[in-house]
């Protein structure tokens, strides 16, 4: 991962900004360069999005249903 | 299978009041009494948790720990009141820590399994492998928050841990027609109406306390100057409730000396000058009067710590919050002039020969009919 983004989500994660680590996980998941990695991503930016019931939650998920990890 | 405390006999309990004692004292110092106990008056019947007005908007959710059990009250995405263990179904891991206000799912914080307000799991992050959230053997429909049984009458949310109780509408069947005519929307006064007691007693005997209009005179002498022990009565039904009511209760006025608060709809010339104050075993106390109710729920915390988490109710969300602060201080007042009698009480248990104690037949007979049910529910429960 960018080590600029990567200082990013544990400056979130410190600062218990999800709505943030909303936007820094899908922004993780779009540079990922595989699948897993991308899920792997998609998969923490999906649960904060449920947790706030953030409007992207329904996009994430769908993303994650089409790779068959939801 | 050995029991590591000698049963407590009842049999003296169960007699006319002329003729019973009360509860021996291992039911208010003995926690392997209090323990059985326990099960049969706490767990398996209608149990007073918490009012809805704890958690007044949608997605609202309170931990709060029952006899030792984690449970969460939250009022879901619909606004239904529901009772859930606080706990998840992966590793049990306590969900909630602190009220909060749900936004969309609860998360647990352990490995983000997440549950909607209603309790459905969700999502199982990982639980598959890194990315990968499914797996054959996690069955999300399987695997919801655990609910607790639970009923809302007057605001109360009562549980019944057993999940085998009668339902409450039946149980209380008696106690829902007597009270019919207050069935209309109830508003709870905000923060300042609702305040907590702590006792060091058992909470029984804070409803003992509470049934009988007795101590009236000796306890709350502010009260004699209008409301006197012969404007009182006893409310006595067998087996299922007990309490007192007065004949003069007096309309709470403003300083101008208008009607503070406007009067619950159609109720009957009876409540002109009518009020009661009926306990809802085994640990809910309520009142009504014309212009406004109150709950308390008596929390036991131990078996010689209880609770009392009260909350004052209008037949209108649009009341003055300095006559409610008012009418809020004059039943602190009260209360709390009920607190050493409650807490000499528990003291007084420890007397090796005290035997449970007599009751006035004309005085207490609201009291004895608390003492009977709970030995009724614990002779059920010995078998």
């Amino acid at each position: 991962m960018d080590a600029a983004l990567d200082d990013l989500i544990l400056t979130a994660h410190a600062k218990d900004d999800r709505a943030a680590l909303v936007t820094l996980y899908s922004r993780a998941a779009d540079l990922a360069e595989d699948v897993d990695t991308e899920c792997f991503f998609l998969t923490y930016a999906h649960i904060f999005a449920l947790e706030l019931n953030h409007p992207s939650q329904a996009n994430l998920r769908a993303r994650l249903v089409a790779y068959g990890r939801e | 299978m050995a029991k590591d405390y000698i049963q407590t006999d009842i049999t003296s309990v169960q007699q006319p009041v002329e003729q019973a004692n009360g509860l021996a004292n291992a039911h208010y110092i003995d926690p392997a009494t209090f323990a059985e106990e326990s099960e049969a008056v706490l767990k398996s019947t209608w149990a007073g948790l918490a009012v809805g007005a704890d958690v007044p908007n949608l997605g609202d959710a309170k931990p709060i720990q029952f006899l030792g059990m984690p449970l969460l009250l939250i009022r879901d995405k619909d606004g239904e009141l529901r009772v859930f263990e606080n706990i998840c179904r992966h590793r049990g891991m306590q969900l909630l820590r602190e009220a909060k206000t749900i936004e969309g799912a609860i998360r647990c914080p352990y490995h983000s399994w997440c549950y909607s307000t209603k309790g459905r799991l969700v999502s199982t992050p990982h639980v598959g492998g890194a990315g990968h959230n499914t797996h054959p053997s996690i069955v999300k429909d399987d695997l919801g928050l655990n609910e607790v049984r639970s009923y809302i009458w007057r605001d109360v949310v009562f549980i019944n841990i057993s999940g085998d109780a009668p339902e409450f509408t039946e149980v209380h069947a008696d106690l829902i027609a007597r009270w019919s005519e207050f069935d209309s929307p109830l508003y709870h006064g905000g923060a300042d109406s609702r305040f907590e007691l702590e006792l060091a007693a058992n909470y029984k005997l804070a409803v003992e306390n509470y049934c009988e209009s007795y101590h009236l005179p000796w306890v709350h002498p502010g009260l004699n100057s209008y409301s006197r022990l012969e404007d009182h009565y006893n409310i006595v039904e067998y087996g299922k409730f007990s309490g007192q009511g007065t004949r003069v209760y007096r309309q709470f006025k403003a300083e101008d000396g208008s009607a503070a608060f406007p009067d619950f709809p159609d109720l009957s010339e009876k409540w002109d000058e009518g009020a009661e104050y009926i306990t809802v075993y085994p640990n809910v106390l309520l009142g009504v009067q014309r212009d406004h109710a109150f709950t308390i729920v008596l929390e036991p915390k131990a078996h010689n710590k209880t609770v009392e988490h009260i909350h004052l109710y209008y037949a209108s969300d649009d009341t003055l919050a300095k006559n409610r602060a008012v009418n809020t201080r004059q039943w602190k007042e009260v209360f709390e002039e009920d607190i050493f009698v409650v807490e000499g009480m528990q003291s007084g248990r420890h007397a090796p020969t005290f035997d449970g104690g007599r009751f006035s037949p004309v005085m207490d007979e609201p009291t004895h009919c608390y003492h009977d049910w709970v030995a009724g529910r614990i002779a059920q429960h010995r078998g």
